[in-house]
């Protein structure tokens, strides 16, 4: 027993050492006395882990030079990760410099009022306004006058298509209206064929096909205060989004519980024609499936479904504004550093960097000219000069929920056959109710 | 402490012979599946996943080499190592300290307190975020003691989750105990610590180590405190796991064999401890101890 | 078996304040509890990490509930504007009463079918063999993985076109939708049990130690066979180690957040909108804090009173002298 108990004493003397000596080099604080630092949040980049290591030292090593001060980063490792950090960090004051937000999340940091509103002067600060994407600078605020998000990086949505199988069915170009989209898909689907795949159990895509739909056929969503989800607008893009899998069966019936990863899967096997939403970051995933080599990315139709045109209130919207913004707390003690490194990572030479590294488009207007030439990103370019800002509301987050929601629930009836119009209706009045209630509490 | 072949053995036997092959082999197979799983899909590609692939087309180990990169891993199980270890440590003291007290000795309130423990423990994780959150960042704030951020701050944080259910452990376990031992330490002068560390503790060692895995575990596996407590040098395994899982909105797949390698990488040291530690969950420390 | 050792070394001598004053007979006597001499000072550090770390905040969640707190007002959420019972009110018209009936019926569930497994699982590994420390090794592996690896890796084994369907669909049974719908309630129970039953497997494990050798010695000499000494000599040991596990595998059902998020997403389908998920999104998606705080405390307050009844029905608080069963 003595053995155990002299054990047990050594094991806890050993512990109170080990403890301080945690204490010791553990306690990092907020950063420096004497040298400056600039805490920055940006997105954890998993597929390029090493990549944006090397990035990151090397910025962090020109802003030394530039400033004398030190760039200290932090990554999260999800959207929802950034959500809680900022909110920590909102409510105590105490948190990073310099965050990335996505940019459907610009609206709802602008509501915590808790971001640098940017003035004029801050703007020269950063390099002028004139510096970025026009377009780009959709989502950085209510108006021009409260601006918080800077324009970073940008990620528009477009569709991927499979170039053989669209040639052996005789398809000449890809779609441009949604109606055409799904005649397409109906020619391409065959035994062993589908001719669209979509990721009706994702968390993020739904939303997305109702508000590109709805805001072409004329319908915001989103208008002044007002929700505006039992438009028939909303109906229609509900009812062609589902009538996919149930009265056109132009997609695999397990697509009902895929994410977009698992589409995107299925996609590059090599036996779908399009894949219905992702990005250029998917290129890698492509290339590295059956389907290398034989794959391009089209626009998305910007056509709502049941028209030949865009009614005159439709907006050409082939994507939504989709990239990061970079925001400035309002509680960082650096402003001025901040602005100095936002001014640095928007500058023609890091955006171009960050294409050739990343894969992401850059919000700098000279440096987005500059990739004009290249062929190969045609329909994403074109896909960011038409993408369209969502509302701009801080009720937006609840929005998006909502409308998803609508899908989440009526997976079970896609399961069984068509959506009954009754139930789509009646899952939109509670989208409706949601939306305007929260829409109420914004202030 | 075995009891093999012996007649006593065989009177200690719990289940026959061919139940307890069958119920052992039925509960490994249960286990094992789905964690075969990880480990082919930890040899597989990310797309080969995606696609639900159970054996892979193609293996490869690449993933094993990539996850150290990717976040920093090796960093995150080492802060993971420390931290868990000494709340595992901390939490079982403490918890049989208190234990002690509560069982042994009466007191107004004592049913109060013993019922409170439980439930704290019904307290869900989101509702105590924000306020443990604005508690410790006030101590920086005001008190100038930086605790958001550092190892310390998180080992108070998860002792002080561990500590009503090691307690609680520890109570079952002691009302149990016969009292015996510490009444003729007692009569012969002893003080209640010595009492506590000579008698109690290695009486009491299955419990400990029971509730000393518990706690580790809770600290190990622990996400949402971890990742608004920590900064990237103090972050756990376990905010560093989050990485690998990350679904990025449209596009890129997440990694999910370099998700599924860390995953078992993440979990072997646990495992690895509870190896060594499980000689200790053996009975016969009080058989007969006073009779 | 006589454990002198422990008896003859103690050290003579320790604090003046024990030594065996005033102390006769008779109070030893009186139902093995003392008054005199209460260390009480040993509460103090464990009560003051409490306090500090878990009941002050509480508090503060608390006075988070009774005010309008949300994006908005999260910046200075001092003077976040009053509204008393507001956030309560609001709670019960958004469906809350169907999560917590939700939450509660699958936490009871799920550990009423985890404790055949880790009991079984508890007496298996008690008697030594070789290579038993391997199996109780692999026995924790599930509670071990992180909640988010179990999640996902059954997510995949679950889609419509996973492997659970195709094995399902080899013996001829459609599988069907899994992870929405009604199934999906079951598959939560499921994978649940799965990672949770090593925690009873553990408590039933420390039970078990605490049974005296001469206990089974006794029931051999009485030419008991297993399964009535099991039922009537060692079953009733782990009583009590048991029935804390319940109840704290049924409260950590409850609050388990991370499993039904991975494995279903959010929004969740209806059928497995549970407590946590509805507080999560409520106030990390919806950044409605005050309300997600109302709605976590009403849950709290309704587990609150079923969990005191169990405790006193089942004497769990209630001291009993030590060694006697």
């Amino acid at each position: 027993m003595s053995v155990r108990t002299r054990r047990a004493v050594l094991a806890l003397a050993g512990a109170t050492l080990l403890t301080t000596a945690l204490a010791a080099c553990g306690d990092d604080g907020s950063g420096g006395d004497g040298a400056k630092t600039l805490n920055v949040l940006i997105g954890a980049n998993t597929q390029y882990p090493a990549e944006q290591q090397a990035w990151m030292t090397s910025i962090a090593d020109t802003f030394k030079t530039q400033t004398g001060a030190t760039v200290k980063w932090e990554t999260f490792a999800s959207a929802n990760d950034e959500l809680t950090k900022i909110q920590t960090s909102v409510v105590s004051g105490i948190g990073p410099d310099v965050y990335a937000i996505g940019t459907t999340f610009t609206p709802t940091a602008y509501s915590t009022k808790a971001f640098v509103t940017l003035s004029d002067e801050d703007w020269t600060k950063i390099g002028g306004r004139e510096k970025f994407i026009p377009a780009s600078l959709g989502i950085s605020g209510p108006d021009q006058q409260n601006q918080v998000g800077i324009p970073w990086v940008g990620r528009p949505f477009v569709m991927a298509y499979n170039t053989e199988l669209l040639k052996a069915a005789g398809i000449a170009k890809p779609a441009t209206t949604w109606d055409e989209l799904t005649r397409q898909a109906k020619q391409l689907t065959k035994p062993g064929q589908y001719g669209l795949a979509v990721a009706y159990k994702d968390n993020y895509d739904p939303w997305k096909f109702i508000w590109g739909m709805a805001s072409q056929a004329g319908d915001p969503i989103v208008e002044g205060r007002t929700a505006r989800i039992t438009d028939p607008a909303v109906k229609k893009a509900y009812q062609t989004y589902f009538g996919w899998l149930t009265t056109d069966k132009v997609v695999d019936p397990a697509a009902i519980g895929w994410t977009n990863s698992q589409g995107i899967a299925e996609f590059a096997k090599g036996r779908t024609g399009y894949f219905a939403l992702t990005s250029a970051t998917a290129a890698n995933t492509l290339e590295a499936g059956a389907i290398k080599g034989k794959w391009a990315f089209a626009l998305l139709p910007t056509v709502p479904p049941g028209a030949t045109s865009r009614p005159a209130n439709g907006v050409e919207a082939a994507s939504i504004l989709s990239g990061d913004n970079l925001v400035v707390a309002d509680y960082s003690k650096s402003k001025d550093l901040a602005f100095q490194f936002v001014k640095l990572i928007t500058d023609e030479p890091a955006q171009l960097e960050m294409y050739k590294t990343f894969g992401v488009l850059p919000q700098n207007a000279v440096a987005a000219r500059t990739l004009s030439a290249d062929p190969k990103l045609g329909p994403i370019l074109e896909a960011q000069s038409k993408s369209v800002a969502t509302p701009f509301t801080g009720a937006w987050a609840d929005i998006q929920l909502a409308l998803t929601n609508a899908v989440v629930q009526s997976i079970p009836d896609l399961a069984k056959g068509p959506v009954p119009d009754a139930q789509i209706d009646s899952r939109l009045a509670a989208a409706q109710q949601t939306a305007q209630s929260s829409l109420d509490r914004a202030k | 402490m075995t009891r093999r072949g012996t007649a006593a053995g065989e009177a200690h036997r719990l289940l026959p012979r061919p139940l307890l092959v069958i119920i052992t082999l039925f509960l490994c197979a249960l286990v094992l599946v789905p964690v075969l799983y990880i480990l082919l899909a930890s040899l597989n590609t990310d797309i080969g996943v995606a696609e639900g692939q159970f054996w892979p087309s193609t293996f490869s180990g690449s993933s094993y080499t990539r996850i150290w990169t990717t976040a920093d891993l090796a960093g995150g199980i080492g802060n993971s190592l420390v931290v868990c270890g000494l709340v595992a440590v901390a939490s079982a003291l403490l918890g049989t300290v208190t234990a002690y007290v509560l069982v042994r000795y009466s007191f107004l309130g004592r049913l109060t307190i013993l019922r409170g423990l439980v439930g704290l423990q019904s307290i869900p994780g989101t509702l105590m975020l924000l306020p443990v959150f604005v508690l410790f960042a006030s101590a920086g704030n005001y008190l100038g003691i930086t605790v958001i951020g550092t190892r310390w701050g998180l080992f108070v944080a998860y002792l002080t989750f561990a500590l009503p259910f090691s307690t609680w452990v520890m109570v079952t376990y002691l009302r149990g105990l016969p009292r015996e031992l510490e009444e003729a330490a007692r009569t012969e002068g002893a003080s209640t610590l010595v009492i506590l560390f000579r008698i109690i503790v290695p009486l009491s060692l299955p419990a400990i180590v029971v509730s000393g895995i518990f706690a580790f575990l809770l600290g190990w596996n622990d996400v949402l405190f971890a990742s608004v407590l920590t900064r990237p040098e103090t972050h756990t395994a376990a905010v560093a796991l989050q990485v690998f899982g990350a679904t990025q909105e449209g596009g890129a797949l997440p990694v999910y064999s370099q998700m599924m390698a860390a995953a078992l990488i993440c979990a072997a040291p646990v495992v690895v401890l509870y190896l060594i530690f499980q000689r200790y969950l053996v009975g016969g420390l009080t058989a007969g101890g006073v009779k | 078996m006589i454990d002198d050792r422990t008896a003859t070394r103690e050290a003579p001598g320790g604090s003046a304040a024990t030594q065996a004053a005033g102390r006769g007979p008779a109070a030893r006597r009186r139902r093995g509890v003392t008054q005199q001499q209460r260390p009480l000072w040993l509460l103090a550090p464990g009560g003051i990490l409490m306090t500090l770390v878990i009941l002050l905040p509480l508090l503060l969640a608390g006075y988070l509930a009774l005010i309008d707190l949300d994006q908005y007002t999260l910046r200075r959420w001092l003077r976040a504007p009053f509204i008393g019972l507001g956030n309560f009110t609001e709670a019960f018209q958004t469906g809350l009463l169907h999560s917590i009936w939700i939450s509660l019926s699958f936490a009871v569930i799920s550990t009423a079918l985890t404790v055949p497994l880790g009991l079984a699982a508890a007496l298996v590994t008690q008697n030594a063999y070789r290579g038993r420390g391997w199996v109780r090794a692999i026995f924790l592996i599930p509670y071990v993985l992180p909640s988010f690896v179990v999640a996902t890796v059954w997510r995949t084994m679950l889609q419509p076109d996973g492997i659970i369907n195709a094995l399902l669909a080899k013996v001829g049974v459609a599988g069907g939708l899994w992870l929405s719908g009604p199934k999906s309630y079951w598959t939560l129970i499921v994978v649940e049990i799965w990672a949770a039953w090593p925690f009873i497997y553990l408590m039933a494990l420390a039970g078990l130690q605490s049974v005296d050798g001469e206990v089974h010695e006794a029931s051999a000499i009485d030419g008991a066979n297993w399964w009535p000494k099991l039922r009537h000599v060692i079953l009733p040991y782990l009583r009590g180690p048991v029935l804390l596990a319940c109840l704290l595998a049924t409260l950590s059902h409850i609050n388990n957040f991370t499993l039904p998020f991975v494995l279903f997403g959010a929004p969740a389908p209806d059928d497995v909108n549970v407590l946590p998920m509805v507080v999560y999104v409520t106030s990390f998606q919806g950044l409605r804090f005050g309300l997600s705080a109302a709605m976590a405390i009403v849950s709290l307050l309704l587990i609150a009173v079923p969990l005191f009844a169990y405790l006193r029905a089942l004497r769990l608080d209630v001291h009993d002298d030590g060694g006697r069963r």
